[in-house]
């Protein structure tokens, strides 16, 4: 029931059900909808004291109703991911909307999240549904396999699903502390079986300037 | 149809001697033939009357005359354009979302009180619009810009649509617009999901959306 109208703006189509949508995305509807915020994204006070302690902050609200609902964020790129029983790994920040079914919580990255400027916690989503997430400029998904681990900017990094295993590693040798760095002296190695989104575009973070 | 796009954020024009065009004035990016560009003082068409009302209204943008024989392109800070055709009907627009749009357009000046009444005033305060609106009408061509893609939405009897409005860009038809308000105690307690103001469009005609909440 998700659908793209354009690439910049997700449509919802809702007979009767609900969806979960970041706060204040909505451009447009038709029909009958109502919309309430969701104190705490909706996941019960631990849910809630979870997110303020990690400041993985994200404000969702429930949108309820008939007819079409189209969502849109600062003319971002949006992506529709499905799951099937597995876990999506995305910043709050790229997360537009998911399916009421759909359970978010929050995670611990490690290291990783402080050199790509997304902070040490990171958002899952799990369940069987849909998920729609943004990015600046159209992503790519790229598969890792056991065979083939893929290696990822941490800027670029939006999101991943699927059983992977991150490692952050860094390439800094003497050139980066004489100030001759490359500009890619840290990155995020993803292992297993999954999927990756990647954005054409960086976010200003740590390892970009060494 | 005079506009032609070349690419989501530029459109070529044919002028033809004979034929005005007005655009915002700097939108031109580069041309062939014979054109020339005027600045318009007046800010558009109509006489000093027009002008003074535009100026009051708070709806005046630089605009210039382009004339001549050859094409121009049009484009402006990388805003995505949009190219609305009217036949005979009635386009409501901000004046600075306004590229550029054919002579044999009529240009005027709305004031939104006198759609919805106070609440049409309150409106225009809430989404930052002002009071005012520019209204084309006629048979031709107009290029809106927008902030990201713009997505049209039919609007048919009986099935009115909402529209965020820092999102809305531009209507046309026979709409009437009113703004609904679905405050409850959360926003109050500031609570709110963000979508406490919503533009209804009613009647028979079409509504242009864009996909950011960003003003130009």
């Amino acid at each position: 029931m998700f659908r793209l109208q354009g690439s910049k703006t997700l449509a919802v189509d809702l007979t009767g059900d609900a969806v979960k949508a970041k706060n204040g995305s909505m451009v447009a509807y038709d029909g009958q909808m109502t919309f309430k915020k969701m104190s705490g994204g909706g996941e019960g006070i631990r849910g809630m004291v979870t997110r303020r302690l990690t400041g993985e902050q994200m404000t969702m609200m429930e949108v309820k109703g008939q007819g079409t609902c189209y969502f849109a964020d600062r003319a971002s790129e949006i992506n529709l991911v499905s799951l099937h029983g597995d876990k999506l790994y995305v910043e709050a920040s790229n997360l537009l909307a998911t399916d009421a079914g759909l359970r978010t919580g929050t995670t611990f990255t490690g290291l990783r999240g402080g050199t790509s400027g997304n902070g040490l916690f990171t958002t899952t989503v799990e369940g069987t549904g849909q998920a729609a997430i943004m990015s600046d400029g159209s992503a790519v998904v790229l598969r890792v396999t056991r065979q083939y681990p893929l290696v990822v900017d941490p800027g670029a990094y939006i999101a991943h699903q699927g059983s992977l295993q991150q490692h952050f590693q860094s390439g800094v040798n003497f050139r980066t502390l004489m100030g001759e760095g490359s500009g890619e002296s840290f990155q995020i190695r993803f292992e297993g079986d999954g999927l990756v989104y990647v954005q054409p575009s960086e976010r200003n973070t740590v390892g970009g300037d060494v | 149809m005079p506009f032609r796009e070349i690419n989501s954020k530029m459109v070529e024009a044919t002028v033809v001697p004979g034929q005005k065009m007005y655009s915002q004035r700097g939108a031109m990016l580069a041309y062939r033939g014979d054109v020339s560009f005027t600045p318009n003082i007046q800010g558009g068409q109509g006489g000093l009357a027009s002008m003074i009302g535009r100026r009051v209204a708070n709806e005046a943008t630089p605009l210039m005359t382009v004339e001549g024989s050859g094409t121009v392109m049009f484009g402006h800070g990388g805003h995505h354009i949009q190219v609305i055709g009217l036949s005979g009907d009635t386009l409501y627009v901000e004046a600075d979302r306004l590229l550029a749009f054919d002579g044999t357009l009529q240009q005027g000046t709305m004031f939104m009180g006198s759609q919805g009444g106070v609440m049409g005033m309150v409106r225009g305060q809430v989404t930052g619009q002002g009071l005012f609106t520019t209204t084309l009408k006629g048979h031709g061509a107009v290029a809106v810009m927008a902030h990201g893609g713009v997505v049209e939405l039919p609007i048919t009897p009986g099935r009115p649509v909402h529209v965020d409005p820092q999102a809305y860009v531009a209507h046309h038809g026979d709409v009437r617009n009113k703004l609904s308000t679905a405050l409850g105690w959360r926003d109050m307690v500031g609570r709110g999901s963000g979508e406490a103001f919503q533009l209804e469009l009613s009647g028979n005609g079409a509504v242009y959306v864009q996909a950011s909440e960003e003003k130009l």
